[in-house]
């Protein structure tokens, strides 16, 4: 028996005169497929409803039935801006659970990772935005340089977007031969470009005038509504987990956590453009400290053994079987893991009972929590401003609905 | 305290000449248009090179005889995060276990490359090839005899001549 329930959709105040428009699901200005219900007077926007659920695939669910290394082909299609750092964190809060220690190779491969999906997101973001308001040249720059990256990803790990690059206790392959010059050679490089797009950005009076004083929060009222990330440093609150609640030797690398002033879609386009730099210098360090050594634990819980054992070996051989059929068996208890991803908090919660599958997996979305705040923040302004500060949030629908 | 906290300046709105906005990036376009990076790449008509840890269509490996060489084990169906593997095993006269089924449904493969690596006998592959467009959609199911039949290289994932990938 299933009962049927009806969605109320906002109703147009007809005796005002005010419109109701429908922004999306189709829309490339939406981002994604996010289907905005807009009241507008005019121009004027009086109420926003964001309504979601058009990409809803049910990853958390799925997972339920997915062993643990199963899953993270899941995670990557969540977030597929930055898949890598998706597939990194899921399994940083596995091994929490486990009480595992990776290499200290595979910390850093992972540092790099995550560095450069910051980038490869924020540089996304950075064209699209810009395309919201009129700029067409800085998204050829921008995806010329991220295509970059896509080669990277290819690289190591033989895909463009889904990577599906870690296992729980390491990586799914060593770096290539090579990728790290590929990706000092993108980091000396890379800020001529971003240079290039601040030069038409950063200065330029249309785009000073679309995004200054559009979409300001303050500071309380962005704690208040759960803002995490860049969005949250525009409005002058400089909180990074990074340097907050450091993982994976954070505290040990030099960088600057770049925070706004006002809090509107300017300070936000500044402050992940500082971001780009901040990640490049990161990552210039972490490729300066990469040892050499294994990048896979040397625990016979998780690791399977290598191909060539496994072919000339009985006992690695059952070994092998045994790992692949009954599955990584993760401790019973429940474990909370956070990174500073992309676009805000990015946080993996899984309960295990002592099986093979996880019994609850669920994701902490940086974006679904900052499109929360849309309404609030486009109320009152144009419906121009309405898209460039849906835009300023970079929200990915594929996470929000996951 | 080696993370510090920048604060970003913003410049004051002084800048409102559009004309000069708009002429400065033409500036830059210019330059770029006398100085050309090139970036398009010119598919079909040039070929796409793909990095050897390309993961894409599967290929089954054969013994110089001509027979598959997997033997049935049921590691890659148990693996599959998507499902798409069919497997029925047999054994023939002399006891050794082969593929009676072995079918792999392209559509709803991920190409994880879980299979190959978990394949304790290097038999199934996923390989340096992208480009399997059908006509209709039961040919994207395929079966052991095509599986066998492609010729394109496989992935130096999971290969032991590569001590990188494992």
């Amino acid at each position: 028996m299933t009962t049927q329930r009806t969605i109320e959709l906002p109703q147009p105040n007809m005796e005002s005169g005010n419109m109701l428009v429908n922004i999306g699901p189709q829309h490339p200005a939406t981002h994604g497929v996010l289907r905005l219900l807009c009241e507008l007077d005019g121009e004027t926007v009086i109420k926003i409803d964001p309504d979601i659920g058009y990409l809803h695939s049910s990853f958390e669910k799925l997972g339920e039935y997915r062993t643990w290394n199963q899953i993270i082909p899941l995670t990557d299609r969540m977030d597929y801006l930055a898949p890598l750092m998706y597939n990194c964190v899921y399994v940083m809060a596995v091994e929490k659970l486990m009480g595992l220690e990776v290499t200290e190779r595979c910390k850093i491969v992972r540092v790099l990772c995550m560095e450069m999906e910051r980038i490869f997101s924020h540089l996304l973001w950075l064209g699209t935005t810009a395309i919201d308001v009129g700029a067409f040249t800085p998204f050829l720059y921008a995806f010329q340089e991220r295509e970059r990256i896509y080669k990277l990803h290819e690289a190591f790990t033989g895909a463009r977007i889904t990577t599906s690059a870690t296992r729980v206790g390491g990586m799914m392959a060593d770096l290539p031969e090579g990728w790290t010059d590929q990706l000092k050679d993108f980091v000396y490089t890379f800020p001529d470009t971003l240079d290039e797009i601040e030069n038409l950005l950063t200065r330029n009076g249309i785009h000073l005038g679309r995004t200054q004083g559009i979409g300001c929060i303050p500071a309380d009222e962005a704690i208040n509504a759960g803002f995490t990330g860049p969005n949250l440093r525009a409005s002058g609150v400089d909180y990074d987990l990074r340097k907050d609640r450091p993982y994976y030797d954070y505290e040990s690398y030099e960088f600057d956590v770049p925070v706004g002033t006002k809090g509107d879609c300017y300070d936000r386009y500044l402050v992940r453009m500082e971001e780009m730099r901040q990640s490049l210098k990161i990552l210039d360090q972490a490729l300066a400290r990469l040892p050499d050594g294994r990048i896979n634990v040397d625990d016979p819980r998780v690791s399977l053994p290598s191909k060539t054992d496994c072919m000339n070996d009985m006992e690695s051989m059952i070994h092998h079987f045994k790992i692949v059929t009954e599955g990584i068996r993760v401790p019973p208890g429940d474990c909370y893991f956070a990174v500073e991803g992309s676009k805000g908090e990015l946080g993996m919660y899984v309960v295990s009972d002592g099986g093979e599958k996880p019994i609850r997996w669920r994701v902490r979305p940086p974006s679904f929590v900052n499109l929360s705040v849309l309404p609030q923040l486009a109320e009152g302004h144009q419906v121009s401003d309405l898209i460039m500060i849906n835009a300023s949030l970079d929200i990915v629908l594929g996470e929000i609905d996951r | 305290m080696p993370i510090s906290t920048k604060i970003m300046e913003r410049p004051e709105a002084v800048e409102t000449s559009y004309l000069r906005a708009a002429l400065k990036g033409m500036k830059i376009t210019l330059k770029h248009m006398l100085n050309p990076k090139k970036v398009t790449q010119q598919y079909p008509e040039v070929e796409t090179r793909l990095h050897p840890r390309w993961r894409g269509t599967h290929r089954m490996e054969v013994h110089a005889d001509g027979r598959p060489k997997c033997v049935a084990c049921g590691l890659c169906p148990t693996v599959c995060p998507a499902n798409c593997i069919r497997l029925v095993g047999g054994e023939d006269d002399q006891g050794n276990r082969y593929p009676v089924v072995y079918e792999i449904d392209e559509f709803r493969c991920i190409f994880c490359g879980m299979c190959q690596e978990v394949c304790p006998v290097e038999a199934i592959h996923v390989g340096q090839d992208f480009e399997n467009a059908e006509y209709t959609r039961e040919r994207f199911v395929y079966d052991l005899d095509r599986l066998m039949n492609q010729d394109h290289p496989t992935t130096l994932l999971w290969d032991p001549a590569d001590p990188l990938s494992e």
